[in-house]
């Protein structure tokens, strides 16, 4: 059994996982970072993309609404190149309760979200196909922030800073308990079966919705998340190219958010038992479809290009003793389990929202520091990710302009998300994987209009002739994206999308008939 | 409102398959790495273009116009406009250059070129001054530039009065049939007039389609709109508005409608309900029996090519269908897409080999067909095509007017 | 007055079917004008013609699996169409592609034996009719196969395709030529371009030919020519002095695209009329009769009149057919009732890909002689019929092919026209 020694482990590679691992390899502790998928499949990876402005919670949590935009303005500040500034709107349509408005501007006074507004007709200007029987508009600095490029710019600056380590596909299937002390977890490689140790003098448990089940794991009772099941709907291109809210109390359906090169309507909100719950229902898809026609007409001809789920993850506490939670806000949870229950070495971070990644990792850090008896400040809300040292936001055209200066240099293995081969090669080298789905999530492979009906075909082929793949795990990696794949959009397999199907069974069916590669 | 319109042509780009349909009909991308192809410029890059930042893209220049991208797609995206709101964004912040400028005002240089026509063709026809010309403006110096009329189309039309017949059309003439070929002209009158229409030809002035192409949209907009307004109470009157420049006719018909956003005008609206190309005219005419069919033999064998802009109307080849009708007349179909000029773009220095090559099928095709007429409906076609392949090439209107017999046109 | 043409027959698309049923009443006499949106199924598909391929285990011999298909399947277009119609249509076909633009182009095959034909990942197709420029690459025999890749081509991976191939037991390896291109990118139509030209034929033998092996054939991507394919065939088995096949591949299909040329200098020899780029938004009605298409043309609309209709506009995948968001299936070119819709609260799709997927089978509704229901001069042929799952089944150019055939004697023999033709 291999060992590995490190100050801190922490399970969990999401948003809030990964921001614990940056902040503590600057404190310059030792870091090992582990999720039994890839970085930024959970949660962080199936959310809309907003940067929240906290204007969503002016009114109904005032708390979370300063913490979103004091962090909205630090986020923007160290991790400029993984946000796009495209702006914010909330505006009152015909359906939402017209006194809101007011309290929405006194509460965004009242909390220090900068908050200005405009006539209605200037939001129309900009934004034309918005509801044309809005009654009033609000601009506030709602922005995108892509989750896959900031997770892996604090791992590689975490990698960079302390020679942390990270470890993708590694589950925890124990964690290690001497007395009243968590001393590390035992992890297995997915992939291979092979099992690591991890001796770690703390433990962070930053798996958000499934927070409960590795509590379980250290025999912490009560650690209740309620995983809030929630879909989302990409549209095949920007709508809108600003994010926005209906000016009302929060509710399903009620933003649009633009990110890449669609933009994302949700959520809805589904109690579930299983945070590993994707279930998509029929009445829900219905549901946004109609909450975006009230803020777009005509948002049901647009075409919609996938539909997925994600999780939110909702504390409870299930212990009687309440005083012990550090609950410094009512947005987020973290708990120092030496307090709560008396085991050292593990604190547990969940709840919260992708914008306060940051403050909840600084939080979790300090208590990670109580632990090792140490004082490290916290730097995190001057030091630049890597990537972002500029200062300068992303912006859309970025992909088209690189291949634009590159046109004659390298064929486009993905058309729709621009991505070329050479990039592609690189990629597989650098991550050393068969899963096509990594690919998917970092650079956009097969997520555009066409759903890898081309590119697919493609990354297969390429992938066979360098990596020495045999045919069957080639064969194997092309049925189970196109499985994946099928996942995502037969929910929403109307209109245009209906007709790209098609055109995609059309290749793969009749022309490649991938059904019948032998078994 | 203009960026309304946008929004919907913008919307096409949904139907976007990626079926790569537009890529084999494309002229220009099939000829030069330099165009990326109608998929990768249109609904492809559209979703990277986000209204106020900035254009980043270079490649979109070499977009021809031609539309054929638009014609083949069979889910009906708005390639070609598409493109044109790309090119004109570009154009916009890099700036439209002097040559560009001039090119997109064939009043302007016709105006110029008449009344010194025996001196300015001259000039055209020296090497020197050409080679000049390139240097400075930017029009290669093997373009093929047409020589002016010494005569304008106007000159005649003052003097010219048709037969009342209570049948009316207004005929819109275009540039083209204006300063370099009247005769042209004066044959569609003539036949239009044979089958009994009274012809009413007012002063007019540039459809405005050049100044489109070249991304001078608030220009453009002012030259159809004026064009508009001059039609239109013909229209209004009961007239129909006739031209025999397809280019221009698909200008009145849709694309300033489309990509100039001029969807409410109401006398552009009304003007693009009622414009025919002249075949197309002709042959719905014959299809109500009413064409006059005197045809005496015409023993020509003659290639048709239909310019990518004639395509655009959605219509077929009438005037296949109307050289059909003329005995002895033997007509071949041409199959290619486009000749390569698509308008200005073919004379642009930067640009000329590309629409020579783009056009070489279609020339290869004239030299196998071993016809020794090529007819064709667009005037700057039948400049490119004589120019390529050194056959005379004549408009439809003119092999009937031939075949009917007409008074040869004089003054 | 409103702007208007009259034809005979009025024909909807210009796929498969839609130019097999004009090309075919055209030369029956009668005045045809094609209607297409767009340029369609013939630029996707991969050029062969299946008839039957899968039922679902693999069929070898079409002429005997058949019978017992349509048996168990009375709602399948070839039950609707009678098995007996299939070979004509096949021999017509044949016929006009040897007629056609390419010099020396045939198709060979018949229903008594499907070809075992590899795609371009390495399975095993089975197809009744194939262009002869595909013939060689049959799996039956046990002759090495030498799969080559042609960098820039981005849409075929030989080392793939060989490794598949070698899995069925036939011998197979990939070799990689990189031309000189000027371009970082190309596709199999600019490719085809090339193999047209002698001159690039003779270098590019020049550099495969030193790395061929024994008596391997060769497996190339489907760019063996677009104007003269038989030519750069014969000229490359020539030079190699080995058999060579084509393998289609990701659209643009090339040798689809020769398909649509040929059948579309059948329907042109035979006066037919083709109109690209023009959208049918309605129908005009007299009683149970179709009377005219308003298409829309630039500007406004022009009233196509016609005697007879064939509606080959596709299924799905052309929009022909469409399903809104509200899930209600519509076909939406002359808004006729459609057979198959599975019910409310019943599955559209099934939760595998590879599975059953019901709202495949969806069709206009037709009565035993193809006439649309309610629509007593309209005829449906293709993608449009109702019953089939075309890319499961294998059947797919088979349908088209067959029905626009069929759809043809029917318009032909249908009142008004016998006597017009």
């Amino acid at each position: 059994m291999a060992t590995l020694s490190t100050d801190v482990l922490v399970i969990g590679g999401g948003a809030t996982g990964a921001s614990v691992v940056w902040d503590a390899a600057l404190r310059g502790l030792h870091v090992v970072l582990a999720d039994r998928a890839d970085l930024v499949e959970g949660t962080s990876g199936r959310f809309h993309g907003l940067l929240h402005s906290g204007g969503r919670y002016v009114v109904k949590d005032p708390r979370a609404a300063e913490e979103c935009i004091v962090e909205n303005r630090i986020l923007r500040e160290v991790a400029a190149d993984c946000i796009e500034d495209t702006g914010g709107l909330f505006v009152t349509t015909p359906f939402d309760d017209p006194a809101y408005a007011d309290r929405f501007a006194q509460g965004c006074r009242d909390t220090g979200v900068d908050c200005e507004e405009v006539a209605p007709a200037e939001a129309l200007r900009d934004e034309p196909l918005l509801n044309p029987r809005i009654s009033r508009a609000f601009r506030v600095p709602d922005a995108n922030i892509d989750p896959w490029k900031m997770v892996w710019a604090m791992a590689r600056g975490a990698h960079e800073r302390s020679g942390a380590r990270i470890l993708p596909y590694h589950a925890a299937v124990d964690v290690h308990r001497r007395g009243e002390e968590v001393t590390g977890a035992r992890l297995r490689d997915v992939r291979t079966g092979e099992e690591l140790d991890v001796e770690a003098r703390v433990t962070v448990n930053a798996t958000g919705a499934w927070a409960g089940k590795v509590a379980d794991m250290a025999g912490i009772e009560g650690v209740h998340v309620i995983p809030g099941r929630g879909i989302m709907l990409a549209m095949n291109h920007r709508l809108v190219d600003t994010v926005v809210n209906r000016c009302q109390m929060p509710t399903d359906g009620d933003i649009i958010v633009p990110i890449r090169t669609v933009c994302v309507i949700g959520t809805t909100d589904v109690h579930t038992d299983d945070p590993d719950d994707q279930t998509v229902a029929q009445e829900e898809v219905d549901a946004l479809l109609d909450d975006g026609e009230r803020l777009v007409p005509g948002f049901r001809r647009a075409r919609a290009l996938r539909v997925w789920t994600g999780v939110r993850p909702l504390f409870e506490d299930a212990k009687e003793d309440v005083r012990s939670t550090r609950d410094v806000t009512r947005a987020h949870t973290l708990l120092d389990h030496a307090e709560r229950d008396g085991v050292g070495g593990f604190v547990t971070i969940t709840g919260g929202k992708l914008t306060t990644c940051r403050l909840m990792a600084e939080e979790t850090v300090d208590a990670v520091c109580r632990h090792l008896g140490e004082s490290r400040p916290c730097t995190t809300t001057t030091e630049r990710l890597p990537g972002s040292e500029t200062g300068e936001y992303y912006h859309l055209g970025e992909r088209l302009g690189r291949r634009e200066d590159n046109l004659r240099n390298d064929e486009l293995m993905c058309e729709c998300e621009l991505i070329t081969r050479g990039k592609f090669e690189e990629a597989l080298r650098r991550r050393g994987t068969d899963n096509l789905g990594d690919f998917r999530r970092t650079l956009r492979l097969g997520m555009g209009p066409c759903q890898g009906g081309f590119c697919i075909y493609r990354a297969t082929g390429i992938m066979h002739g360098i990596d020495g793949m045999t045919a069957e795990q080639a064969n194997e990696v092309l049925l189970s994206f196109l499985q994946e794949r099928w996942k995502g959009v037969r929910p929403i397999l109307y209109g245009d999308q209906l007709r790209q199907a098609r055109l995609d069974d059309w290749i793969f069916q009749g022309v490649l008939d991938v059904g019948h590669l032998k078994q | 409102m203009t960026e309304v319109l946008h929004e919907l042509l913008r919307g096409s780009l949904d139907h976007c398959v990626k079926c790569t349909i537009c890529e084999t009909a494309c002229p220009v991308s099939n000829v030069t790495p330099l165009f990326p192809g109608p998929k990768y410029a249109g609904p492809q890059a559209e979703r990277y273009r986000v209204g106020d930042e900035p254009s980043v893209e270079w490649s979109v220049d070499y977009c021809s116009g031609c539309g054929i991208c638009t014609q083949v797609c069979p889910q009906g995206v708005k390639i070609a406009e598409i493109n044109a709101q790309a090119r004109r964004k570009l154009k916009q912040q890099n700036g439209v250059p002097l040559r560009d400028r001039l090119i997109a005002r064939p009043t302007v240089i016709g105006r110029l070129g008449t009344p010194t026509a025996r001196l300015a063709n001259a000039s055209l026809r020296s090497r020197p001054l050409r080679i000049a010309v390139e240097r400075v403006i930017g029009i290669h110096r093997d373009a093929a530039l047409p020589g002016f009329a010494r005569r304008s189309f106007r000159s005649w039309a003052r003097r010219h009065s048709s037969p009342a017949t209570g049948r009316r059309v207004v005929y819109f003439h275009n540039c083209g049939t204006q300063y370099y070929e009247p005769d042209v002209g004066k044959k569609t009158v003539a036949v239009l007039e044979h089958n009994g229409y009274q012809v009413e030809i007012p002063k007019q002035d540039c459809c405005g389609l050049p100044l489109q192409s070249n991304g001078l949209f608030d220009d453009a907009r002012k030259y159809v709109l004026k064009a508009a307004r001059v039609l239109a109470p013909y229209a209004r009157d009961g007239a129909l508005v006739v031209g025999n420049a397809t280019s221009c006719t698909l200008m009145l018909k849709r694309e300033a409608r489309e990509i100039l956003g001029l969807e409410d005008d109401p006398d552009l609206k009304l003007v693009s309900e009622r414009t025919y190309d002249v075949c197309e005219l002709l042959l719905e005419l014959h299809d109500r029996g009413e064409l006059k069919t005197d045809f005496h033999p015409v023993d020509e064998v003659v290639a048709y090519h239909a310019p990518c802009q004639q395509q655009g109307h959605g219509i077929g080849k009438p005037a296949l269908e109307l050289l059909a009708l003329v005995p002895g007349l033997e007509v071949r179909e041409l199959d290619a897409h486009c000749c390569g000029i698509a308008g200005t773009y073919g004379i642009k220095r930067e640009k000329y080999d590309i629409a020579m090559a783009a056009g070489a099928d279609l020339f290869d095709q004239i030299h196998a067909s071993q016809a020794g007429l090529v007819a064709c409906d667009s005037e700057t076609c039948r400049w490119q095509i004589e120019h390529a392949t050194q056959k005379t090439s004549v408009h439809p209107l003119e092999l009937l007017h031939r075949a009917y017999r007409l008074p040869e046109p004089t003054g | 007055m409103r702007p208007s043409l009259h034809y005979d027959v009025v024909v909807l698309g210009a796929g498969v079917a839609g130019l097999t049923a004009a090309a075919k009443v055209a030369e029956g006499g009668a005045r045809v004008c094609v209607l297409a949106k767009g340029v369609g199924s013939t630029h996707l598909a991969p050029g062969t013609l299946d008839v039957l391929g899968y039922t679902p285990e693999r069929v070898e011999v079409p002429a005997d699996a058949l019978p017992a298909f349509v048996a168990g399947r009375p709602d399948h277009p070839y039950a609707l169409l009678g098995v007996d119609a299939i070979s004509p249509a096949l021999d017509w076909f044949a016929g006009r592609i040897e007629r056609g633009p390419h010099p020396g182009y045939r198709y060979v095959g018949n229903l008594k034996r499907n070809l075992l034909l590899p795609t371009a990942v390495g399975a095993a197709r089975p197809s009744a009719l194939v262009p002869e420029t595909m013939a060689g690459g049959d799996l039956r025999a046990e002759r090495p196969v030498c799969v080559v890749g042609l960098r820039p081509l981005r849409d075929f991976h030989a080392s793939l395709c060989a490794a598949n191939i070698a899995r069925l037991g036939v011998e197979a390896r990939a070799v990689e030529l990189r031309l000189d291109m000027d371009r970082s990118e190309v596709n199999a139509l600019g490719l085809a371009r090339g193999f047209d030209d002698p001159v690039f034929r003779r270098d590019f033998v020049s550099r495969l030919a030193p790395q061929l092996d024994g008596d391997e054939r060769v497996g190339m991507p489907a760019v063996l020519g677009l104007r003269d394919p038989h030519g750069a065939w014969a000229d490359l088995e020539d030079r190699l002095g080995r058999p060579v096949f084509e393998i289609p591949t990701l659209p643009p299909s090339v040798p689809g695209i020769r398909v649509f040329d040929a059948l579309h200098a059948a329907l042109r020899a035979a006066g037919g009329r083709l109109v690209m780029g023009s959208r049918v938004a309605e129908g005009e009605r007299e009683g149970t009769r179709v009377t005219a298409l308003r298409s829309e043309t630039a500007g406004r609309e022009t009233y196509f009149g016609a005697r007879a209709v064939v509606l080959a506009t596709g299924g799905f995948a052309s929009g022909a057919l469409a399903l809104g968001s509200d899930w209600v299936v519509r076909e939406t070119v002359l808004d006729l009732p459609v057979r198959g819709v599975p019910a409310p609260g019943s599955p559209r799709f099934g939760a595998h890909y590879f599975g059953e997927q019901p709202m495949a089978r969806v069709g206009v509704a037709v009565d035993a002689t193809l006439r649309a229901e309610g629509a007593e001069n309209v005829f449906v042929a293709g993608a449009a019929l109702p019953g089939a799952e075309p890319w499961r089944e294998g059947s797919g150019e088979g349908i088209s092919l067959t029905s626009g055939h069929r759809a043809a004697e029917l318009v032909l023999a249908s009142d008004g026209l016998a006597a017009a033709a």
